[in-house]
């Protein structure tokens, strides 16, 4: 975005404080910093040379989920997650951004075989006992802070990558249309049965299921202000799914869906248009696009359901994931109190900001706890990790599934 | 300025984490929602009455200004540090203490946000009816403050008749506590009228007794549209005088509905003077007939149009095009500057057309809605903060509709407060005696004038 587009938008901001009843930081913190009204007018001193991009700066503008509640209820619609990534861009740019993360997204992100590499050492560290042993002595106490908490977050990495377990094309005898499956990096590497279920709904819907080499959509690096390393990525993945011929480019991911919906933006061109066209999330994809039909087998539970906010906000999807989950056999489906409002995973937000992701969540667990569902269903890797730790931590006795993985039990074996 | 002992002093009555002293976090604490700023020196987060009394005692001993906020939602500069200072943010002492449904009574700290106790009381049946604009951020404390209205207050009334008590820490440092949970006191002079509206210069309000009553139990709404303005004040005066007393009585001018139908389109009348969104609260069986009576009135008094949300998808759309007003009016010019004034109820129209004359010679964008009850009216300027020739014009035509208001027996300010905003134009309406009594009581209760200072007041010797 350029610096006029966005002193335009800071214009706009009446400074009528609506963001703050939206604001999940906000709500937990009380701290003006913390919610858009208060960054915006930082913003706005930035431009003015009123302000350095100092320390400060740099963790205030850090602090923001980017789930675009206060945009949502803006009355001048000003897109805030915009514009701080744009500050975060210009931190990013005059600043850098720290070794690590430089490494993650010039490097290993570009890089499958190198990011294979590194989930199968994860894997290791899980399986081997390591992790075990890290845990059991407490050295992770011993460093400080919450790292011993935090290394619980960390997912138990799957052994073999999802996208190493299939062939690139899932050939059907007499297909109905031929789709593509984007399947985010964290299907690929932590949930692999989300993708085998994803799959496995495709193909009773007699669809033809292409899952091209690809890269990871760029949103990381992106919400790092490494606009640059976001762009390497989007050219990837446009070119990767050129080749792959289809009408449909199909994510589970809302995180992901939202960015690829960006490339358009992103790199301009007809070519990442054109890509960004093609982008459908599974639900909307099932409600709107194919004539869905649910198996007939009886699943037998209560469902609520959580927004992820890159797919309510991020994509306008709500009705359909409802939709489907009311069609299931034997779902009664319970709707949840705020079920639109963050989770408090944001991407890395909960590994930065522990303690304050979990008030966040905390808010998300009251509100399922509340709804009376035995299941949780979600579209969102990084929401299904985010609240399944904390149902755990909070020893609540609800299932976090993946919308797909749902639908899935629905069919035969 | 604070020196570094003084806020090392602060820091060990509150805590290091609840004192914010880069500029970067103090910049968050400049504003509110009118358009100006002042950078604070520091910003304290206190979470107890008695960390408030710590260091009001501390700015008495040390002279430095202190600015007790809540959210900073207010309209008139209430909350601005115009003078530096200490900026004391009350948000965290947010305990709603104790709902007593037997006396009805919620005893409340400061920063509970007004919204979650409107929450809390309804889901028990009762009712805290004060609604000001920005209701779901703004605090009970900073509603207390500024005695705040809203749209209902033409049946229900304003903050102030629903405050029973206060727990205040004086500009000395004393903790006073008058009223409590009682509905009649006559015990001395009626200090919390005094507290109530004293826009946090008299005293810091630390915990409120306030009244709640039954909730009603359903609601009507209806939208009648009025080719002449003159006709929708009499129509109002006509239900008022039929012994219906509607919960609102909201007005929108040509220029308003102009701007809604323009951003969104609604399918509202474009050839009308006026709006009324009017809407009938109590007994469900009382309301149906409520609503055809007022319907007649309207219509025989000049109505065009009168339609009556059978449906609460019906009622939300009638709504939609109220509260669609404060987007589509900054689709004009991104400024907003909004006054409230109120006058003498049958002095609307009279009203309306002295702000449109005004609005015309200052060559300035003016939107007029408000809350036709109680003839409080929100003349919207509209402009560009950036062309300061506008501004000008903007200035001196305030300070003209305000005359316009005292002339017509009308008041600067129905909900906002005075703040600095209006503070220019206070002996406009007070006289110099009645601005000298006010004077003398701030000098008597804050002697060294440490609390927010340079608001209500535009004097050089004060400050």
């Amino acid at each position: 975005m350029d610096k006029q587009t966005i002193k335009e938008y800071l214009n706009r901001c009446s400074k009528c404080g609506g963001c703050m009843a939206a604001c999940p930081l906000f709500g937990e913190t009380r701290m003006e910093p913390l919610v858009a009204r208060g960054k915006l007018f930082l913003i706005k001193n930035y431009l003015d040379g009123n302000l350095d991009l100092s320390k400060k700066m740099k963790e205030l503008m850090s602090l923001c989920l980017l789930c675009k509640a206060c945009t949502d209820q803006c009355p001048n619609s000003i897109p805030v997650d915009q514009l701080v990534l744009s500050i975060r861009q210009e931190i990013a740019q005059h600043k850098g951004i720290s070794f690590v993360k430089k490494n993650i997204f010039q490097h290993f992100l570009q890089n499958n075989g190198r990011l294979n590499t590194a989930a199968k050492m994860a894997y290791l560290y899980q399986r081997s006992g390591l992790q075990w042993l890290v845990r059991k002595s407490g050295v992770l106490g011993l460093l400080g802070g919450d790292l011993a908490k935090k290394e619980k977050l960390l997912p138990e990495m799957a052994k073999v990558p999802f996208r190493s377990q299939l062939p690139q094309l899932i050939s059907l005898s007499n297909p109905q249309m031929r789709v593509a499956y984007y399947t985010g990096c964290v299907t690929n590497y932590v949930f692999p049965n989300t993708g085998h279920a994803v799959v496995n709904i495709l193909k009773n819907h007699s669809l033809e299921v292409v899952i091209p080499e690809q890269w990871c959509c760029g949103i990381p690096a992106l919400a790092s202000g490494d606009e640059a390393s976001a762009v390497e990525l989007a050219k990837k993945n446009i070119k990767a799914f050129q080749e792959a011929g289809v009408d449909y480019i199909i994510t589970d991911c809302a995180s992901c869906g939202s960015m690829l919906h960006e490339y358009g933006d992103l790199i301009g061109g007809s070519d990442a248009r054109f890509f960004a066209d093609k982008v459908v999330d599974l639900s909307q994809f099932l409600a709107e696009v194919v004539d869905f039909v649910p198996g007939d087998k009886e699943i037998g539970c209560e469902v609520t359901y959580h927004d992820p906010c890159h797919l309510n906000r991020g994509q306008g999807v709500r009705e359909a994931p409802r939709k489907l989950i009311k069609s299931l056999p034997g779902v009664v489906f319970r709707e949840m109190k705020e079920a639109d409002r963050c989770c408090g995973a944001a991407g890395s937000f909960n590994l930065t900001y522990y303690d304050l992701a979990n008030k966040v969540g905390h808010r998300k667990v009251c509100n399922i706890k509340d709804s009376g569902a035995s299941v949780v269903a979600t579209e969102c890797p990084s929401c299904i990790m985010q609240i399944g730790h904390l149902l755990a931590m909070e020893q609540v006795p609800v299932e976090v599934t993946h919308l797909a993985e749902l639908i899935s039990k629905s069919y035969k074996e | 300025m604070i020196s570094n002992t003084v806020i090392e002093t602060i820091k060990k009555i509150v805590g290091d984490e609840n004192v914010l002293t880069s500029k970067e976090e103090r910049l968050c604490y400049a504003y509110d929602s009118t358009p100006n700023a002042f950078l604070p020196d520091l910003v304290v987060r206190p979470g107890s009455t008695e960390e408030v009394q710590s260091i009001v005692r501390l700015a008495n001993e040390h002279r430095f200004p202190l600015i007790p906020r809540g959210t900073g939602t207010g309209l008139s500069g209430g909350s601005l540090p115009v003078k530096g200072g200490v900026v004391m943010d009350l948000t965290r002492m947010d305990k709603i203490l104790e709902i007593d449904e037997e006396n009805l009574v919620a005893v409340v700290e400061a920063g509970v946000i007004t919204y979650k106790l409107q929450e809390e009381v309804e889901a028990r049946g009762l009712f805290y009816p004060p609604d000001p604009g920005s209701l779901k951020t703004s605090t009970i404390g900073g509603n207390v403050a500024e005695n705040a209205g809203g749209p209902r207050a033409f049946k229900y009334g304003v903050t102030r008749d629903y405050v029973l008590g206060l727990e205040v820490v004086t500009p000395q440092g004393e903790i006073v506590s008058v009223g409590g949970k009682t509905v009649k006191s006559v015990t001395g002079y009626d200090l919390i009228r005094l507290y109530t509206g004293s826009e946090g210069t008299l005293g810091i309000i630390t915990k409120i007794y306030l009244r709640l009553i039954p909730k009603p139990e359903a609601k009507k709404t209806m939208m009648v549209s009025f080719p002449r303005l003159d006709d929708a004040a009499r129509s109002v005066t006509e239900i008022i005088k039929r012994g219906i007393i509607p919960v609102t009585l909201e007005i929108m001018d040509d220029r308003t509905i102009q701007c809604v139908e323009n951003y969104k389109q609604m399918g509202l009348p474009l050839d009308v003077e006026a709006i009324l969104i009017i809407e009938v609260d109590g007994p469900r069986v009382l309301l149906d007939d409520q609503a055809k009576q007022i319907a007649e009135l309207c219509q025989s008094n000049g109505a065009q149009q009168v339609s009556i949300a059978e449906t609460d998808e019906e009622r939300e759309k009638i709504w939609a095009a109220r509260r669609a007003v404060s987007a589509a009016v900054v689709q004009i010019k991104p400024t907003k500057i909004s006054e409230d004034i109120a006058v003498p109820r049958m002095a609307i129209p009279e009203m309306v057309r002295r702000l449109k004359e005004i609005a015309k010679r200052y060559q300035l964008d003016l939107v007029i809605f408000g809350h036709a009850g109680d003839g409080n009216l929100h003349p919207n300027i509209l402009c560009d903060q950036r062309d300061q020739d506008e501004m000008q014009r903007v200035e001196k035509a305030i300070g003209e509709l305000f005359k316009a208001a005292v002339e017509l027996g009308g008041t600067l300010s129905g909900e906002h407060g005075i703040g600095t905003m209006k503070a220019p134009y206070l002996k406009l309406e007070m006289g110099e005696a009645g601005y000298d009594v006010m004077m003398r009581i701030k000098k008597a209760l804050d002697p060294n004038n440490i609390l927010n200072p340079g608001k209500i007041f535009w004097s050089e010797n004060n400050g």
